[in-house]
């Protein structure tokens, strides 16, 4: 069910009549017989910024690589833009890349090596050189134009690579985990400056990450892949709320999974019998299932509620011992533990600066969420 | 782990038999006495008579000549070679170019030269061309077994060459033609350097395939040393090895730097 | 991509027009007879009108084999080649786990150091060894100096001076190799080794050894192969009992004329090698592998 079927410029993914920008139609890729991409379809529109989210190994690189050309596929096509790719090479595709690694040519100046695109184009010397002393203004590196890379710091080296994928002005811009190699603090600062270049040039972007979180950051979707399949596409909230597997609602974010068989099965709500939880788990919505059905509940640790009294007006309600406490600072999260020997996580933000109730380690508290909390996941 | 004097000074006397010989060489080079290894006094009396005597220098300028030509061809075969063994992944009798670009290597002189010399006799015979043998055939055999050489240094450089500032390069544009003397090519410049002294210095220093391949006339410098010390020690071959040492040291302080300022880089 | 066929094509076409075209032409002329003609050999292939006639002369194979010199002189050059690659193993070794420890200013130094005599001239190196090992040469002058001994040892124009020389020559092919294989040694092995209750004696033998097993046998095989079939040293620092394999080949050629005779030296020689040079690519393909 989508949160929102509203149907705008913005979202023309949720417009059956729009035409996608990229269409990639049963890919494949193997090595050695070994399928790394397998029997991939995706649509990707305009001024998009996709994501491929997924752990080490699942095809998200290997997908890229095809994108951009250089590895040909097994079997399946790509589309840009109405122009099918097949036998294409890579500087003859209207994508540009940037790398993990920047690979930016170490022998040639910041300038040159912004330029270099451009010149292959053609374009002339006075020409390029504009073109690039805008793009390093845009990317706030004026003043290190005559800079070779090994003067630079990390993240500088970021922004050229940056500067001379987007010089061109490429109708399709794939970036390989490129905020993979920067700290915390400066990887937050470049994931607004993204979106923000990404929105002012109308460029569409596609961004291969292991990270969940600067994945719902950066994009207007997600594709979660997992083993060389597409497992679920979705904007970050269709995502993250409505996960359509097990696998998706564990690797984007934590989440607390209950197995359970389907006991009542009403068109307003089901419930669970799980033993994992020692009780029925209710569950406030119409879910598409048959009776003695294995399924699982899914719930986040931000949607349970830990209480030292059982709470009134709740159906699921389980009583549980506090195991750990981590304070995050801005969170506190508690590993607790049910008398089935079930762990369970819940997470909760600490809204007070001193809390002298505050749950602490040992304590026996009453577990809750709401009826509607919960995603209930046949797989 | 404590570090033990023994290795050191193992060491020591490793480094110690490798150079002593030059270090007699030189030292005996500049001995007044034409007993070559008894000590007379300091002279340079040598070095005066070896530029007078025109075998030597004949013979030197044809060995310059043939060092030169000869390591300029094998450094373009041989980075080529290089490129396709690195870069090309699999494609048909890639084990065949891989094993011929190697065997040089370790093939004994004497079966290089003879079976070269037959192979131009053969030629010769055949189609009329190499008409006769002398640099031309000398150029040849040694294009032949440097490029294995270079082949083996520059295949070492580009492995170590990350491939993606390849790939950046194509993926702005550039065709593999572009790409390889746009960034390959400056990029593992000083490798190409390090394998164009490698060849000339084993062009100069070559005594039996040149000795197989060679004609009337041409003569090269290890072939008149070979002659003169066959006969018994001779102070201007000291005078002659002296400065040849000092040449090869110059050269290889020169590489050495090339291929730190490559390091250095990336 | 015709582009690639071409690049391919061009470092392709030469070596074996001049690496292996020429081996079948030995094969080839080891089968004909001697002639007093230039060139001093029969041709093979005789055409009268259309017919062919081939003629192959395994005569020369057949005197290889009758006469004992050749068997010897094999032999020989297969022991002295394997004895000095052995001892200079041993040399070696060491030399290159010093240098691969050594920390980085000192090793691009001491890397120079074993390079640099490398590159200066072979002829000369060895023709230094011979004013070292004659009768009046340096050894000897300084051993009666001192009173060491009173009668000048022998030692040009003998067995161990050819020995001296192979290994001489050809240790930095040994330490090159060893130094680049034990150079890429992950110190946290060894650490590791140590950490788990190694002596330093027992991580040598159970970590390193094995692990620079690939470089060991490369320049054993660099060594090896090229020293069997080695000419100047024998001619220059050995006497007329060390026949060495490639002086065979050099008199047979030059002196005797007899090209015919000195082919079926080099093939026999050739198929000797083929051996080595195998085990070499096998374990170059291996150490690729890792």
């Amino acid at each position: 069910m989508a949160l929102s079927e509203t149907v705008s410029p913005a979202r023309p993914w949720a417009d059956g009549a729009a035409e996608p920008f990229v269409r990639i139609e049963k890919l494949t890729k193997r090595f050695a017989g070994f399928p790394a991409v397998d029997d991939v379809s995706l649509d990707i529109f305009r001024g998009e910024l996709f994501c491929l989210l997924g752990g080490s190994g699942c095809g998200k690189s290997t997908l890229l690589r095809m994108l951009a050309g250089f590895e040909q596929p097994s079997a399946g096509r790509i589309e840009i833009d109405g122009q099918d790719m097949a036998g294409i090479p890579p500087y003859e595709r209207p994508t540009n890349m940037m790398f993990q690694s920047y690979a930016l040519f170490p022998h040639m100046s910041v300038e040159k090596n912004v330029a270099y695109g451009l010149r292959r184009e053609g374009m002339g010397r006075a020409e390029a050189m504009e073109r690039v002393g805008e793009m390093l203004r845009m990317v706030q590196l004026e003043g290190f134009a005559g800079r070779k890379p090994h003067q630079l710091s990390g993240g500088q080296r970021q922004r050229v690579a940056l500067a001379r994928s987007l010089v061109k002005r490429p109708k399709l811009l794939l970036l390989d985990e490129p905020l993979g190699a920067l700290d915390k603090k400066l990887r937050e600062e470049t994931q607004f400056e993204l979106i923000g270049l990404q929105e002012s040039l109308g460029v569409t972007f596609v961004i291969v990450t292991h990270d969940q979180e600067e994945a719902m950051t950066l994009s207007s979707r997600i594709g979660v892949m997992d083993a060389g399949r597409i497992v679920q596409v979705g904007e970050p909230p269709q995502v993250y709320e409505h996960p359509s597997t097990r696998f998706v609602a564990d690797f984007v974010g934590s989440v607390n999974l209950f197995e359970g068989r389907v006991v009542e099965d009403a068109p307003e709500h089901i419930r669970l019998a799980s033993a994992e939880a020692g009780a029925t788990l209710y569950v406030g919505h119409g879910v598409s299932c048959v009776p003695n059905q294995t399924m699982w509940l899914a719930v986040r640790p931000e949607k349970l509620r830990l209480t030292r009294d059982r709470p009134a007006g709740r159906e699921n309600a389980l009583l549980a011992e506090v195991e750990e406490v981590a304070y995050m600072g801005n969170l506190s999260v508690f590993q607790l533990r049910l008398p089935t020997g079930k762990r369970l996580r819940a997470s909760r933000a600490n809204v007070a600066r001193v809390d002298a109730e505050a749950i602490s380690w040992d304590e026996e508290v009453w577990v809750s969420w709401e009826d509607t909390a919960a995603v209930v996941l046949a797989q | 782990m404590r570090r033990g004097i023994a290795l050191p000074v193992f060491c020591a006397l490793g480094f110690l038999f490798l150079y002593a010989p030059i270090l007699s060489l030189v030292v005996f080079s500049f001995n007044e006495s034409r007993l070559v290894t008894v000590w007379g006094g300091f002279s340079t009396r040598w070095d005066g008579e070896l530029f007078r005597d025109p075998q030597i220098l004949g013979a030197a300028w044809i060995s310059l000549q043939v060092a030169v030509i000869s390591a300029t061809i094998a450094v373009i075969l041989g980075t080529l070679a290089a490129y396709v063994l690195s870069r090309f992944g699999r494609f048909r009798s890639r084990a065949l170019l891989t094993g011929m670009a190697t065997a040089p290597l370790v093939m004994p002189e004497v079966i290089t030269g003879l079976s070269l010399l037959l192979l131009f006799v053969s030629m010769e015979s055949l189609i009329g061309w190499p008409a006769g043998r002398g640099m031309t055939t000398i150029v040849i055999a040694h294009v032949t077994f440097g490029l294995a050489y270079v082949a083996v240094v520059v295949q070492s450089r580009l492995a170590g060459l990350d491939i993606s500032l390849e790939e950046a390069a194509m993926d702005l544009g550039a065709r593999p033609v572009r790409v390889f003397f746009d960034i390959t090519l400056p990029v593992i410049a000083p490798a190409l350097v390090a394998g164009w002294l490698l060849a000339f210095t084993l062009s100069l220093d070559d005594l039996v395939v040149a000795s197989f391949v060679t004609g009337p006339g041409a003569s090269t410098l290890p072939m008149v040393i070979f002659s003169k010390v066959r006969l018994g020690v001779s102070p201007d071959v000291n005078a002659l090895a002296t400065i040849v040492i000092a040449v090869v040291a110059l050269g290889v302080g020169i590489a050495v730097w090339q291929l730190r300022k490559g390091t250095g880089n990336d | 991509m015709s582009g690639r066929w071409l690049v391919i094509a061009v470092p392709f076409v030469w070596l074996l027009v001049f690496f292996l075209v020429p081996f079948l032409v030995v094969a080839k002329i080891s089968v004909s007879d001697a002639a007093i003609a230039m060139p001093p050999y029969t041709p093979i292939l005789d055409w009268e009108g259309l017919r062919a006639t081939l003629t192959l002369s395994f005569g020369n194979y057949a005197y290889l084999w009758e006469d004992a010199l050749y068997a010897t002189a094999y032999w020989f050059s297969l022991k002295v080649a394997f004895v000095s690659a052995a001892v200079a193993l041993v040399i070696g070794y060491p030399m290159a786990y010093f240098i691969a420890r050594s920390p980085e200013p000192k090793r691009t130094l001491y890397l120079t150091l074993v390079i640099l005599p490398f590159w200066t001239s072979f002829l000369l190196r060895v023709y230094a060894w011979q004013g070292f090992l004659r009768s009046n040469g340096v050894i000897n002058n300084f051993l009666l100096w001192t009173g060491v001994i009173d009668q000048p040892l022998v030692m040009l124009q003998t067995d161990f001076a050819v020995y001296l020389g192979i290994v001489y020559t050809y240790l930095p092919f040994m330490i090159l190799p060893l130094y680049a294989n034990l150079a890429k040694l992950d110190e946290s092995l060894l650490e590791a080794s140590a950490d788990l209750g190694g002596r330093p004696l027992a991580t040598f033998f159970h970590v390193t050894l094995p692990l620079s097993a690939p470089g060991v046998i490369a320049g054993f095989m660099l060594v090896f192969v090229p020293a069997i079939g080695e000419f100047v040293i024998p001619e220059l620092l050995g006497g007329p009992g060390t026949l060495m394999i490639g002086k065979v080949l050099w008199n047979e050629f030059f002196q005797n004329r007899d090209w015919p005779v000195a082919s079926a030296v080099a093939t026999v020689m050739l198929l000797v090698l083929v051996v080595p040079i195998m085990l070499l690519r096998l374990a170059q393909a291996r150490a690729e592998a890792e």
